[in-house]
């Protein structure tokens, strides 16, 4: 067998597997919950502008209307022996 | 004040963020905490802790890896490399003196360019040497160092076959070689004034070798591996795992096998070139083996747009190789272009995709519901809350078997498209059919390989599949965060429960006696258990050997989600290794095979399937990163061989493979690949993020942005273009007469089959390279923008168009607005009116005319009034001659859709249009009023009214020439002569012979006086009609009820008002009094505007009559002329002999027609029609004149002439009936056309009669001496003319 040795110390590599799969596990718990909390930020920010696009959607419209009723306004206000 | 994480990041949940997008995309974001963790994030830092005297081994795969990745980078810059000299100026002659600055700069820019590739010489010789090193170390007869471990042979494959593609870039790319000798050429004059060059001079040579050699690379590599000898042992090793490795195939992701494809070929040169026989390799790999594996991949990709073929690989190296040369029977393997016919046949139908898209279909409907139900357990388990941790490691067991699966999926399908791709780029298109519009006859080779090369249906299953990828991969990764912790969860537990259960029993039965063997198991246990969790013993307890805690039922071990590390994951692959090779990698029968050692195969099997899960394990703990790997697609846009090939700077987009797929998803019209229509844009995305983030070059990224900015634009239009088209021909369908639908043969030429557009109507926010698009307000302002471009086509057409397509007009208009109709249930769109008015150009306020309403006007003026006749039969106006006006413009040909839609649908419209496109009548009129509307109706009137005025003015010189001619008394016409002498004695009374021109002149003006007035006899009707319509809708709201002397009749209610006041009103103190109101002042003005509604409409109901009122008008206007016209004689009594009255001109002109009518001299556009009569009675009535017209007139006396004669010949003999009979030949046309001419006078009198009676104020018109009181004035409102609007206005 040409294998230079297997772990020497045992002993105090399992304690020290022991500690750090505890660490790990708080790692993966703190990092998923990073996630978790990134997650909700990213659909918010897509609900967010979905609604704001729905938003966006009606005040084009109504800005348009708005135009169009400024003109006509104009219209009649420049040919006010019209209405007098 | 600490709040728990999880419930924090609970409470975040409760939020709702519903957002009703359909997922059209594929992953947007990513947030990946590893870093790959398939590589140690840490670099095997941690190995060294476990203390396996590693150390070594882990230094060699952090050297191994890190030059992998600067190879990569390497290859990166090779690949991008894009020819400088063609970039190069020339001077023009005027500045030949400053040839000399143009060198230098020249070199400079070259120089930068160069270094690069001089850095790529440098590192590729140490890299080699490195690697040669590494190697060596291995080879030694007797290994002294731990290794090379799994994650150490992947090391060296992976940088091996980084090599291999360096090695291949530099052979391809044809750029290179010329811009360095462009380099050399500027250096040599640059350098004439340098001093000591030598040392540079040396170094370009060298680097032209390196460049112009091909397989530099590996030749260099050839011989730092054979500095020493022994090197065939660890390329044995290496072969071995390779082919292992493809002949297993099951942790294999794509990259990987593609990358052990690629380095294979070179291996086994490398192994067969050494310098002892190639035997020895030939005896632990069968070369059958070799040659399947070949065989069964005669393409593999390589590069996004390269393919590499083994056989043609093996070929080429044979010449460089002198050893190698000698394996016949790899080197007769054929290359992709010398496969026979037949089975390239069999290879095609492997590598296209259409032929397993059936199969992949069922497996991702298959996958998609079982991953969705894993899902779903997942989430009841955790609102459950449930302890029975059987069913919870079952439900997690099955998410993370759901997501191998998964993953296993993704790579196949992925590894599919880059193959079928390396299949197309071996097999160019031979036959090419060219579209019409395309002349020109040579492609370049890239059209071949790509825009040519694949069928519709292959685009088909290629959109398909990247559809099925990439919302596989977003389904996948939008739940990351659900299953993560499960997935975790499992491969612990799958973890602890080998090292902790299986490993225990090991120990205890086979293992006992082997030391060496049993202890390389504990180490496995010590470096990976987690006891803590392990509920039965709660204490830290030493993982030993002499454990006495462990039954054979195993441990019930508490899960924790926490997956091992890559190092973890490294040292139990290693020390499953070493346990089944025995420390010796160079057993012949591979890896788990038929063992040398005495392990049982039970444990053999447990331990391999264990180690093939744990190579497993880091690609799902590496969830995020290798959806994306793996969902990847951008290589199907870069062309960077081509390009450089084809000397062009970029390709258009045509050829474009997103932008075919997109193209083809628009084009085919397919129902199903509808909602695929945004997937390629994914590619764009992907190719976009791998120039930036692999390649790193920006001019890349700037091209693609180009090229998607582009496409982007044409899918917006194109896809706007197909949904108006699709509603505007549901519109048209819809507005189809059912009675002809339903007697059509073919009726389902006209049905428009449904299309689901609404999921891209959804897209508020679609991603694209970082942008966030709100497409639906995109198409929503390219629809507007239709609607306003179509009616204007429509206004347009029109105006080339005479007055009968109103009808046309007007049905189009309303299959438009139809159109707008449905698809405003989808879109927020403008109103359709506001669009028509701005089209109509009639916003403004103080304006009545619109675009069409003074094209009709022009129309009836320029037009209708000249070129028109009257039937009075039929009411018709048919045209008599062409109109004189200059040839109106030629209208462009424009899409269908601004027709109908479809081809039926417009050849049914049109067929219904041609109907009505000869003549005008009443249908022609009931359009005008639905175009024109209430507001622009008046102003149609008065211009027609206006036109009245100037036709009867104009009348008055003419005339007044007439009555200048006339005798000075003509008396009634003589019986005696009968009816020829009648006719002689106004012929000589009337001198006007001479003047046809000016009687044929007042006739026509008469005419068109006749027409004006049955037209507004015809909007007359047509306004009726819709008043009654509108009576009808309004009637009951008002309560109108007929009364019992069948006049209209109002029931009101009991408090007053009308139903409909009633109605709100009550509505009003109902929600009023309710608690809950929130504004009571808003519903008060709902009950106010309900009176306000109740008064107007009960003010219209009575609307005048427009042909009583243009008659009221013409008389009016007729007043000036009374005086002219109608002359009170001295006498004061009825003048017979002198009157110059506008009746006596009248009888004259009409008998003067009659007779012309009667001898057939007109000519067919001098005919004048019925219309002339409608003129002139109606002057003569409102002129008071219909009595003496009827007394005196010519024709009719001429009419009672006859009638005495044809009574007088009754009494005739036989012979002389004969006579007379002859006799009264010459005159029976006239007498025909005369009679007529009284039967139409009638008509009109009659209809005068009813509409604008005066019979009331003809009574009185007796003076009380009995006088007759000749005229009475008939009163008009005048204030009403002034109510309508100006013509001008």
């Amino acid at each position: 067998m040409a294998r230079a040795g297997g772990i020497t110390n045992a002993v105090n590599v399992g304690i020290a597997v022991q500690a750090d799969w505890e660490n790990r596990e708080f790692i993966s718990n703190m990092s998923l919950n990073v996630r978790r909390l990134f997650e909700f930020l990213i659909q918010f920010e897509a609900t967010t502008k979905s609604k704001l696009a729905a938003l966006n959607e009606k005040l084009d419209v109504l800005e348009r209307r708005l135009e169009v009723l400024e003109v006509q306004v104009s219209t009649a206000s420049a040919n006010p022996s019209v209405f007098s | 004040m600490a709040v728990p994480v999880e419930e924090a990041i609970a409470a975040l949940s409760t939020f709702s963020l519903e957002d009703d997008q359909p997922d059209f995309q594929g992953l947007n974001i990513l947030l990946s905490t590893e870093r790959q963790a398939t590589v140690s994030p840490i670099e095997y830092a941690d190995v060294s802790a476990y203390r396996l005297s590693l150390v070594e081994d882990t230094k060699a795969i952090n050297q191994l890896n890190s030059l992998t990745v600067e190879g990569k980078e390497m290859s990166a810059v090779l690949y991008t490399y894009r020819s400088c000299v063609k970039a190069l100026p020339q001077l023009p002659e005027s500045m030949k003196q400053s040839q000399a600055d143009l060198y230098l700069e020249t070199y400079q820019v070259l120089d930068l360019e160069m270094s690069r590739l001089r850095e790529i010489q440098r590192w590729q010789a140490s890299a080699a040497s490195k690697l040669a090193a590494d190697m060596q170390r291995f080879s030694r007869p007797e290994r002294r160092l731990n290794g090379p471990t799994t994650t150490h042979i992947w090391s060296i494959l992976k940088l091996l076959d980084v090599l291999v593609a360096l090695d291949h870039l530099k052979n391809a790319k044809a750029s290179i070689p010329n811009d360095f000798s462009w380099y050399k050429r500027t250096f040599t004059q640059v350098s004439a004034q340098w001093q000591d060059t030598d040392s540079m001079r040396d170094e370009l040579d060298d680097l032209q070798i390196f460049l112009s050699t091909r397989w530099a690379i590996l030749l260099n590599l050839q011989v730092e591996m054979f500095r020493v000898n022994n090197m065939e042992d660890i390329l044995q090793i290496l072969l071995l795992f390779c082919v292992e490795t493809l002949e297993l195939d099951f942790t294999l992701l794509f990259p990987e096998r593609h990358a052990l494809l690629r380095v294979l070929p070179v291996l086994v040169v490398l192994a067969a070139a050494s310098e002892k026989d190639s035997d020895s390799l030939f005896k632990r790999v069968k070369i059958n083996r070799l040659v399947s594996i070949f065989k069964n991949d005669p393409v593999i990709p390589a590069f996004p747009d390269l393919h590499l073929s083994p056989a043609a690989m093996l070929k080429e190296l044979a010449m460089y190789f002198q050893k190698f040369s000698s394996q016949t029977r790899l080197l007769a393997l054929p290359a992709p272009h010398e496969i026979l016919p037949r089975e390239a046949q069999e290879y095609q139908k492997h590598y296209l995709i259409v032929n397993h898209i059936g199969a992949i279909r069922t497996e991702h409907d298959d996958f998609a519901v079982r991953f969705a139900s894993a899902l779903n357990q997942i989430v009841l388990l955790k609102q459950s809350d449930a302890s029975d941790s059987e069913w919870c490691r079952e439900v997690k067991g099955n998410m993370y078997d759901v997501v191998v699966e998964g993953v296993q999926l993704l790579s196949k399908w992925t590894g599919r498209i880059w193959e079928q791709c390396a299949w197309k780029f071996s097999h160019p298109c031979k036959d090419i059919f060219p579209q019409e519009h395309e002349t020109s006859t040579s492609f370049s080779d890239y059209e071949k390989v790509v825009r040519w090369n694949y069928s519709p249906e292959e685009r088909k299953a290629l959109v398909e599949l990247v559809s099925y990828i990439k919302s596989v991969g977003s389904m996948m990764q939008r739940c990351d965060t659900i299953i993560a912790d499960a997935l975790w969860e499992t491969i612990h537990g799958e973890v602890q429960d080998f090292v902790q259960n299986r490993l225990a029993i090991m120990l205890r039965t086979t293992f006992r006696k082997k030391k060496d063997l049993s202890r390389i198991l504990s180490d496995m246990r010590t470096l990976s258990a987690d006891w803590m969790s392990n509920t039965a013993n709660p204490e830290v307890e030493l993982p030993s050997v002499q454990h006495p805690g462990e039954d054979g039922n195993g441990n019930n071990f508490h899960p924790r989600a926490v997956a091992p590390t890559a190092a973890q994951v490294h040292c139990l692959q290693f020390l499953i290794h070493e346990l089944v090779s025995g420390g010796n990698l160079r057993k012949s029968s591979g890896l788990f095979g038929s063992s040398g050692l005495d392990i049982p195969p039970s444990e053999l099997k447990l331990l391999e399937s264990f180690f093939h899960k744990l190579s497993f394990f880091l690609h799902v703990m590496d969830y995020t990163a290798t959806i994306a790997t793996l969902t990847d697609l951008g290589f199907l846009w870069f062309r960077e061989f081509y390009l450089e090939t084809s000397r062009v700077i970029q390709f258009p987009i045509e050829c474009s493979l997103p932008w075919m797929l997109v193209d083809h998803v628009i084009e085919s019209q397919d129902r199903g690949l509808l909602e695929s229509v945004l997937i390629p844009f994914d590619i764009y995305c992907d190719s976009a993020q791998h120039a930036l983030t692999a390649l790193k070059q920006r001019f890349l990224y700037d091209e693609i942005e180009a090229e998607v900015d582009l496409c982007f634009d044409q899918l917006v239009f194109k896809v706007s273009e197909n949904i108006f088209t699709y509603y505007k021909s549901c519109a048209a369908s819809k507005l189809l007469d059912p009675s002809f639908i339903f007697a059509s043969d073919n009726a389902d030429k006209y049905y428009v089959p449904p299309i689901r557009f609404d999921s891209i109507f959804q897209m508020r926010r679609m991603k694209l390279l970082g942008r966030t698009i709100d497409l639906r307000s995109l198409i929503a302002h390219r629809m507007n923008k239709l609607f306003r471009e179509n009616l204007d086509f429509l206004f347009e057409r029109f105006e080339t168009q005479d007055l009968c397509a109103v009808v046309e007009l007007q049905q189009l208009v309303d299959v438009l607005q139809l159109a707008h109709k449905l698809l405003s249930e989808e879109l927020l769109l403008d109103s359709f009116p506001l669009i028509l008015k701005e089209m109509q150009e009639n916003i403004s306020l103080v304006s009545f005319s619109s675009r069409v309403s003074s094209q009709i006007l022009t129309e009836i003026q320029n037009d209708l009034l000249p070129n028109f006749v009257l039937c009075n039969t039929t009411q018709r106006f048919i045209r008599l001659r062409k109109s004189h006006q200059s040839q109106k413009p030629q209208l462009p040909l424009v899409k269908l859709s601004f027709y109908c839609g479809s081809q039926e649908l417009n050849a049914a419209y049109q067929g219904f249009a041609q109907l009505y496109s000869e003549f005008f009548g009443l249908p022609h009129m009931c359009s005008i009023t639905k175009l024109l509307g209430s507001r622009s109706i008046p102003w149609l009137i008065r211009g027609l009214l206006d036109l009245l005025t100037t036709k009867i003015a104009s009348l008055e010189p003419k005339l007044s020439v007439l009555q200048g001619s006339l005798p000075k008394s003509i008396g009634l016409l003589p019986y005696d002569g009968g009816i020829p002498g009648c006719v002689k004695f106004v012929q000589e009374h009337l001198h006007w012979a001479s003047k046809s021109d000016l009687r044929s002149e007042i006739l026509n003006v008469l005419k068109e006086v006749g027409i004006i007035i049955c037209l507004m006899g015809l909007l007359d009707i047509a306004l009726k009609e819709a008043e009654t319509a509108q009576f009808m809708q309004i009637a009951p709201w008002l309560g109108l009820i007929p009364g019992n002397d069948g006049q209209i009749q109002q029931a009101l209610t009991e408090s007053g008002h009308s139903p409909m006041v009633d109605l709100f009103k009550s509505i009003t103190s109902a929600i009023i009094s309710s608690p809950r109101c929130p504004s009571t002042t808003s519903f008060a003005t709902l009950s106010k505007q309900a009176e306000a509604a109740d008064l107007f409409y009960r003010n219209n109901l009575h609307t005048g009559s427009v042909l009583e009122y243009s008659l009221a008008f013409i008389s009016a206007e007729l007043d000036k002329y009374q005086s002219k016209w109608n002359a009170t004689p001295k006498t004061g009594f009825i003048d017979i002999t002198t009157a110059k009255d506008f009746y006596r001109l009248f009888s004259g002109l009409q008998l003067g027609y009659l007779e012309e009518y009667s001898q057939e001299t007109l000519n067919k556009s001098e005919v004048l029609g019925d219309s002339v009569a409608w003129g002139g009675c109606t002057i003569i009535y409102l002129l008071g004149q219909q009595m003496h017209f009827e007394l005196f007139d010519f024709s009719y006396q001429l009419l009672n002439v006859a009638e005495v004669e044809s009574v007088a010949v009754a009494h005739y003999t036989s012979s002389e009936r004969a006579k007379s009979a002859s006799y009264l030949q010459g005159w029976d046309k006239l007498i025909d056309g005369a009679k007529k001419a009284r039967r139409l006078n009638n008509h009109v009198f009659s209809m005068l009669k009813a509409r604008c009676p005066l019979e009331e104020k003809m009574a009185c018109a007796i003076k009380q001496s009995g006088a007759p009181l000749h005229r009475v004035k008939y009163e008009n409102t005048i204030s009403a003319f002034e109510t309508l609007p100006q013509k001008g206005a």
